[in-house]
C-alpha cells in the first residue's frame, strides 16, 4: 500500500459545498420517521441500513471544480511516486486530486473521452495524436526514465550485456526463448511493439505470451515463467527484490522513456477542470517539483531524471 | 519470496496494529456496498413481492431475466455502467464516473437480480394465507405485504445476506467504474487486485482476512436468528 | 321474508364468478343481516371457498355489485367494504409467526387502537377464548382447535359485521368442534352475521337460521325444509 499520509481517513474526498450531511438529531429523526412504513424485522434492518448509509459521506459528483481527475500509467503510480507528490501538490494548491491508475492506452482515451481532467502518460505517437484531434491541450515534458529488458539469471537467449535493444529482441525470437508482453495498448507494451517492428519480427508463437495485464503482474509472471520481458526502470526498481529475474539490457537510446503532461481540452469538454490541470502542469514542471522527482528513490535508486533540471 | 505463514503473519499484525491506510480502505468499501444495499433492497424486494403476488403481465420473462443476470460477471456490469457514465455516453452529464456514486450503481446493478430471485423465491414459498389474513383483518395491502416479509423474514434475510456478499466481494464492476481511487473508490476487492499486482501480498491477504471474517459473522448471525424462528405449517 | 323488515348489513347483487372462461358460480342476490346464521353447503369443489372470499372481498367476482349503507359500489371499491365490515377465517386458520397475543393485537394495531386499550382488550378476548393459557405461545405451534379459537378471538377483537368461517370443524375431534361452536354461538348473539362452510352440514344444521347450498353454479336456498323445526328468531337456534 502507498505509504502517503492519510488526511481523512473516515470521510472520503474533502468536503466541499452540496455534500449531502447529516448531523445526530437530524440522523435520529430520520431513522425515526423515514423507516416507519417499514414494520416487523424491516424496521430494524432498515434502521441499520439507513444509519449505515448516513454515517458515510453523501453523492458528490465532480460538479464542484476542487477535485481534479489525473489518469497516470500504473508504472508512476505504483513506483510511490504519485503518492509522494500528489499530497505535497494538494496542500498546496488545495485542489483534491485523484489519481487513476491505468494504462497508458486507457489513459489517453480517458482524456480522449473527457472522463478525466489531465493525464501523465508515456507514449509519445499516442500523445501526439490526441493533440492532432484536438483533444489534447499543453503537452509538457515532465520527467524520462528509461526502458530495460529482465530476464532469467541463466540468460537463454544470451543476451546479457547488450546495450542495442532490437538486437537483443531479435536473438530472443530467433532462440524461441519465453518472452512475456503486457498486450494492453500501455506504453511499455507501445514501445515494445515499435523495437519489434525495428526488429522486422511479427512476434507470435508459442514463446510470445500477451498478459493484457499491468507491469506489476506481468513481471511477476514471467519470474514465474522465467520468461524475459520489456519493463520500465522505475516498476523494475519496485518489483526486483521480489522478482527472481535480472536485468539483461540496458542503456539503450531506443529504450529511453519520456513522461508528459496533457490537460483535457477545455474546447471540447467545456466544464472539465482545466484550471485545476493547468495549476497541476505548473506545479509538476516547477523546479520544487521537479526537485521532488529527482530526489525520488527505491532503496536508494532515483528512478526518474526530472526533464526540466536534467536540460 | 515469502512464504505463505508468513504473509499471513504480516498480515493479521497489519490488520490488528490499526494500519490507517488499511482501515480506510475498509471503512469504503463498507460504506459502499451498504449504500448499494440501502437503495436496491427495498426496491428489489418489493418488485420481487410484486413478481410473486401481482398479476404482472410479463411476469415470466422478467424472473428468468433475473436468473440469467444472476450469472453475469461483474466486469460486464462494470463496462455496461462505464459506458453509460462515461461523457459520450447517455448518462455522461451526471459526471458520475470513478465516484462512489457510480460504484454504487454498478453494485445495486449487481445485487437486484440475487435480491430479487431469492426474494422471489422466499415470497413463491410463503403461504398465501398469510396475505390473506392480513388483508381480512384491515391490513392495506402494502402493510399486509410487511406482514408477508416479516412471516419470510428468514428468505429474505438469507437474499440480503447474499446479495450483500456478491457486492463487497466484486471487483471488476468497483474497478471499473470507480477507478481504485486512494482514500476514495478503493476498497477491499480492488485494493487486493491493486497489491497483489505490486507483489504486496500482505496486505492482500490482510484484507482478504476481513472479507473471510465478515462472511463468517454474516452466516454465522444468519445461522442464530433462523434458529429463532418456528418452522411450522 | 324475515329480512324484508331489516336493512342488510351487505347485498351481494349478481355475482359471478369464472375460471378460464368455466362458470364456477352465478348468484342473482345474496345479503347477510345481522345475527344471522348460515350454513353453506355443497360439494367438494362447488366454490363455497371461493364464494366466501368474494364476499369477504379477498378475491374479486367477473361481474357483480355491493350494497352497503344504502350506497351501491361495483368492484375493486366494493371489496374495501367487504373488507371493512366482514372477516374471512380459513379452513386452518393462518397464525403470524409470533405470540398468541401478538397475533390477536395484530388488527388492532392496524386500525390504530393505543396501546392501552390495545393490552386490555386482548386479555379480554383472551378470557373470552379461555386462552389466557396460551398467550404467550408461539401461535405456529398450537393444535388445529387451538388455532380456530385463536382466529375467532382475533377476529373478534375488531368487532366484524360478519364472520366467514370456511369448514372450521373440518379437522377437529367431537370436544374441539363443541368449543368452537359455543364462541360461534357467543358470537352469533353479539349480533355478528355468521356463514359456515361446510360440505357435511348435518352437524351444524342446528345452530343455523339459513341454510343455503351451492349446487351446479346455484344458490339454492334450503331454509324451508328447517322451517318447520326451528323459530326464525336467531337467539333460538342454539337454545337447545
Ligand atoms: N385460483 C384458482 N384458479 C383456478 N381455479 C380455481 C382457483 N381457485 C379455485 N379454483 C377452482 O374452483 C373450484 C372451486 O374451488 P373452491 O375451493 O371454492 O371449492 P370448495 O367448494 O371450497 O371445495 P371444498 O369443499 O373442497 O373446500 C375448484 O374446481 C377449484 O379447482
Ligand atoms: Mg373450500
Amino acid at each position: 500500500m502507498a505509504k502517503g499520509t492519510c488526511p481523512n481517513v473516515d470521510h472520503g474526498p474533502m468536503p466541499s459545498e452540496g455534500r449531502f450531511h447529516m448531523g445526530t438529531a437530524s440522523l435520529t429523526w430520520y431513522s425515526k420517521n423515514l423507516t416507519k412504513p417499514f414494520t416487523g424485522f424491516a424496521r430494524p434492518l432498515a434502521n441499520v441500513l439507513f444509519i449505515a448509509a448516513a454515517m458515510f459521506p453523501g453523492i458528490p459528483g465532480y460538479a464542484d471544480n476542487t477535485t481534479l481527475r489525473l489518469a497516470t500509467t500504473t508504472s508512476v503510480d505504483n513506483s510511490g511516486l504519485l503518492p509522494t507528490l500528489i499530497p505535497e501538490f494538494e496542500r498546496e494548491s488545495g485542489y483534491q486530486v485523484h489519481v487513476i491508475a491505468v494504462g497508458t492506452g486507457k489513459a489517453i482515451q480517458l482524456l480522449r473521452n473527457g472522463d478525466v481532467d489531465v493525464v501523465i502518460v508515456h507514449a509519445r505517437e499516442q500523445e501526439d495524436k490526441l493533440i492532432a484531434d484536438g483533444y489534447g491541450v499543453d503537452r509538457h515534458d515532465v520527467m524520462h526514465n528509461d526502458f530495460i529488458i529482465v530476464g532469467p539469471m541463466n540468460d537463454p537467449a544470451g543476451i546479457a550485456g547488450l546495450t542495442a535493444a532490437v538486437d537483443a529482441l531479435q536473438r530472443i525470437a530467433d532462440s524461441q526463448s519465453l518472452f512475456v508482453s503486457r498486450g494492453d495498448e500501455s506504453g511499455t507494451h507501445a514501445r515494445e511493439k515499435q523495437l519489434w517492428g525495428l526488429a522486422q519480427i511479427n512476434p507470435a508463437g508459442t514463446w510470445y505470451r500477451a498478459t493484457g495485464q499491468g507491469m506489476g503482474e506481468t513481471l511477476q509472471i514471467a519470474g514465474e515463467l522465467d520468461a524475459y520481458t520489456l519493463v520500465d526502470r522505475g516498476t523494475w526498481l519496485a518489483y526486483r527484490q521480489k522478482s527472481p529475474l535480472t536485468v539483461v539490457v540496458q542503456g539503450d537510446e531506443r529504450l529511453l522513456n519520456y513522461y508528459g503532461i496533457i490537460a483535457g481540452n477545455p474546447a471540447k469538454y467545456p466544464d472539465i477542470n482545466y484550471q485545476g490541470a493547468t495549476r497541476l502542469i505548473q506545479w509538476i514542471t516547477s523546479a520544487p517539483a521537479q526537485r521532488l522527482i529527482g530526489n525520488f528513490t527505491i532503496d536508494g535508486e532515483p528512478l526518474f531524471v526530472p526533464e526540466l533540471i536534467s536540460r | 519470496m515469502n512464504t505463505l505463514a508468513q504473509t499471513t503473519e504480516n498480515a493479521l499484525i497489519l490488520l490488528f496494529t490499526g494500519d490507517p491506510e488499511l482501515w480506510n480502505i475498509i471503512a469504503i468499501s463498507f460504506s459502499v456496498s451498504l449504500r448499494a444495499m440501502l437503495f436496491a433492497t427495498p426496491v428489489a424486494l418489493v418488485l420481487a413481492f410484486l413478481l410473486a403476488y401481482g398479476r404482472i403481465p410479463g411476469r415470466r420473462i422478467v424472473i428468468s431475466i433475473m436468473h440469467t443476470l444472476l450469472a453475469i460477471p461483474p466486469v460486464v456490469v462494470g463496462l455496461t455502467v462505464y459506458l453509460f457514465l462515461s461523457r459520450n455516453g447517455p448518462l455522461g452529464d451526471l459526471r458520475l464516473l470513478f465516484t462512489q456514486t457510480a460504484m454504487i450503481i454498478g453494485q445495486m446493478v449487481l445485487c437486484i437480480p440475487i435480491l430479487l430471485a431469492m426474494g422471489h423465491a422466499a415470497f413463491q414459498g410463503a403461504d398465501r394465507r398469510a396475505w390473506e389474513t392480513a388483508l381480512t383483518l384491515g391490513a392495506a395491502p402494502w402493510r399486509a405485504m410487511f406482514t408477508v416479509m416479516h412471516e419470510v423474514r428468514f428468505g429474505l434475510l438469507a437474499a440480503i445476506v447474499a446479495a450483500f456478499g456478491r457486492i463487497i466481494t466484486e471487483v471488476g464492476s468497483s474497478m471499473m467504474v470507480g477507478g481504485n481511487i486512494l482514500h476514495y473508490t478503493r476498497n477491499i476487492p480492488t485494493a487486493i487486485a491493486l497489491e497483489t499486482s505490486k507483489g504486496e501480498f500482505a496486505q492482500g491477504i490482510a484484507l482478504g482476512i476481513v472479507l473471510l471474517l465478515l462472511a463468517m459473522i454474516l452466516n454465522f448471525a444468519l445461522t442464530v436468528v433462523q434458529g429463532k424462528g418456528v418452522i411450522t405449517a | 321474508m324475515m329480512d324484508q323488515a331489516r336493512r342488510p348489513l351487505l347485498r351481494y347483487h349478481e355475482l359471478e364468478k369464472r375460471f378460464s372462461g368455466d362458470l364456477l358460480f352465478e348468484i342473482p342476490e345474496f345479503s347477510l343481516h345481522g345475527g344471522d346464521c348460515i350454513v353453506l353447503s355443497g360439494r367438494n369443489g362447488t366454490g363455497k371457498t371461493t364464494l366466501l372470499k368474494i364476499l369477504a372481498g379477498l378475491i374479486a367476482p367477473d361481474k357483480g355489485w355491493v350494497e352497503c349503507g344504502g350506497k351501491r359500489y361495483s368492484w375493486p371499491k366494493a371489496k374495501d367494504h367487504c373488507r371493512r365490515n366482514v372477516i374471512y377465517l380459513h379452513q386452518q386458520p393462518y397464525m403470524f409467526d409470533r405470540s398468541v397475543a401478538a397475533n390477536i393485537d395484530f388488527g388492532m394495531r392496524l386500525a390504530g387502537v393505543p396501546a392501552p386499550a390495545r393490552r386490555r382488550r386482548t386479555d379480554e378476548v383472551l378470557a373470552w377464548g379461555g386462552l389466557e393459557y396460551l398467550a404467550g405461545r408461539n401461535a405456529r405451534v398450537l393444535s388445529c382447535g387451538e388455532k380456530q379459537r385463536v382466529a375467532l378471538a382475533r377476529a373478534k377483537v375488531l368487532s366484524p359485521k360478519a364472520l366467514l368461517l370456511d369448514e372450521p370443524t373440518a379437522s377437529m375431534d367431537k370436544e374441539a368442534c363443541e368449543k368452537a361452536y359455543f364462541l360461534i354461538k357467543r358470537l352469533q348473539s353479539e349480533g355478528i352475521a355468521i356463514v359456515i362452510a361446510a360440505h357435511e352440514p348435518q352437524a351444524i344444521r342446528r345452530i343455523a337460521n339459513r341454510l343455503l347450498q351451492l349446487d351446479a353454479g346455484k344458490l339454492i336456498d334450503q331454509t324451508v325444509l328447517k322451517v318447520s323445526d326451528h323459530d326464525d328468531a336467531p337467539r333460538e337456534c342454539f337454545r337447545e
